[in-house]
């Protein structure tokens, strides 16, 4: 599903990413870890096409994405959900209409658009909260809309960058119970993470980055 | 259309939310459009009263004294076959003698030193309004000399090669005004559109992120800049009807006869101030959108 081969990523002559090579198969959930600066966030935004290779390919669903016309990124970003960091949910929006966005792109029917994000709400425990704000909801629950905002449009691949970010234990486990649900259901899901807690003992592939190398891949 | 309409009520949304500089915008185009707008109807006054005068408008041949009624009817005939005449009056030596003392009046005891009558006998012709062309009336008025019985021919040349040269140089000026304009209307539609671009650059990247193609983040400016048109024609077009009707009625209240001279654009025409600015407007969008890299 996701292929790198001898990736490497710069900025200002710095090295962010160095010969990477990392195969993710099609409805795999694979950790990525690290510390910070390690290149987490750089290697998730070359899938989506938010940078692009300096060195190799990123192969996504047998798109070299490197290579792509900016004409084609919109088609591969609607095939990606993701969860960013820092949520970028639309503050002068309800959350209702954060995740109905997403579908809006898609061009879906306004009917099924309204089933479907109430149905993601009632997954994620916020249906009572569907229309506030984003800014007057707490971190752990904006982290939740960007979550739905991302699985809503049932994505064939779930990138997740620090999704458990600073939440306490119990969003966080419910968080990583959303993921592999959406994981059964078949999607790709990838998860880039500082914390160890959230793999330990999953049974998953965790890829663990230090300084933009691979430096070694496990099963937690 | 489903998306389409949801494009509208985002536009709209983004319009209300940044009402100042819409509104700024949309008064500024509207200055621009007024004064275009404003001279298209000082040069279709002009028209109008050239029109008008032009009903007037005559060229007088006058006869030698020496022709028979016979000839006179021969020149009449003659005169009857150009199409570019309306109408051929004709004015005896007795009448025009008539017709002077009443235009004299108190004065005419001035006329009693003469003998005989000293007027000559003529024809008034009255013209086509396409025919009022400074050069053609002067190639009609050599062909017209060159008749055997006529004496001269006169007729308001300064008069209409001044009004012909009014009209005209109004037109010149409001093509290269307008075209000014133009110009200007599409700089601040582009000014406006890509400073509301910036403004919402956050929210722009995370529909970029979330997979938005280039018409799911362009169209909503382009239908804010269609917003901005519409709604300066619209205020320009009741600002001008309202200005229209309060400056004739004061004057026709002074000189009702000038009533005759003026006219407003007709209603058939109304939406083109609207259309028009929507179309300037969606120019300078255009321009701005198309110059922001996606």
């Amino acid at each position: 599903m996701i292929q790198f081969s001898d990736v490497s990523k710069y900025f200002d002559n710095e090295s962010a990413l160095t010969d990477i090579n990392l195969s993710v198969e099609k409805g795999e959930l694979v950790y990525i870890t690290g510390p910070s600066g390690a290149g987490k966030t750089t290697l998730l935004r070359l899938i989506y096409r938010a940078e692009r290779p300096d060195a190799g390919s990123v192969v996504v669903g047998g798109m070299d994405v490197g290579k792509l016309k900016q004409g084609e990124i919109p088609s591969l970003r609607r095939n990606t959900g993701i969860v960013f960091q820092d949520f970028r949910l639309l503050t002068n929006k309800t959350v209702f209409e954060n995740v109905a966005l997403a579908l809006r792109i898609h061009g879906i029917h306004p009917k099924e658009i309204k089933e479907r994000v109430n149905e993601v709400f009632g997954d994620i425990g916020l249906k009572h909260k569907m229309h506030e704000f984003p800014q007057h909801l707490s971190g752990g629950e904006q982290q939740m809309v960007a979550i739905a905002r991302a699985i809503v449009s049932k994505p064939t691949v779930l990138l997740a960058d620090e999704p458990t970010g600073n939440l306490d234990p119990d969003t966080a486990t419910i968080i990583l119970k959303l993921f592999k649900e959406i994981n059964i259901n078949g999607t790709t899901v990838v998860i880039a993470t500082h914390h160890e807690a959230l793999f330990k003992g999953t049974g998953r592939r965790v890829v663990y980055l230090k300084e933009g190398r691979i430096q070694k891949e496990s099963i937690a | 259309m489903k998306t389409l309409s949801f494009l509208f009520q985002t536009a709209a949304e983004n319009f209300w939310r940044e009402k100042w500089i819409n509104a700024l915008t949309v008064l500024t185009i509207a200055v621009g459009l007024f004064i275009i707008s404003t001279f298209a109807l000082i040069i279709l006054n002009v028209d109008v009263t050239l029109k008008q005068w032009s009903k007037g408008f005559g060229l007088v041949v006058y006869l030698n004294d020496s022709l028979t009624a016979e000839e006179e009817g021969i020149i009449k005939k003659y005169l009857k076959q150009d199409t570019d005449i309306l109408e051929i009056n004709y004015i005896s030596k007795d009448q025009a003698l008539k017709e002077l003392k009443q235009s004299l009046g108190a004065m005419n005891p001035v006329l009693e030193g003469f003998e005989e009558n000293p007027l000559p006998a003529s024809f008034e012709l009255k013209l086509k309004r396409e025919a009022l062309e400074p050069f053609l009336i002067k190639k009609k008025v050599g062909q017209i000399k060159q008749i055997t019985g006529v004496a001269d021919v006169q007729y308001g040349e300064k008069w209409l090669s001044s009004l012909n040269s009014l009209s005209e140089g109004m037109k010149i000026i409001g093509i290269i005004l307008g075209s000014i304009i133009f110009v200007a209307i599409t700089f601040v539609t582009y000014s406006t559109i890509k400073i509301l671009f910036y403004r919402r650059a956050e929210e722009i990247e995370t529909l970029k992120l979330l997979g938005a193609s280039r018409g799911f983040i362009r169209l909503p400016f382009l239908i804010a800049g269609l917003f901005i048109g519409i709604l300066s024609g619209i205020m320009v077009l009741f600002t001008l009807l309202s200005l229209y009707a309060f400056t004739t009625s004061r004057i026709t209240e002074l000189i009702p006869a000038v009533k005759a001279f003026t006219t407003f654009f007709p209603p058939e025409t109304y939406p083109l101030l609207p259309l028009g600015g929507a179309a300037i407007s969606l120019i300078g969008s255009i321009f701005a959108i198309g110059r922001i890299r996606y």
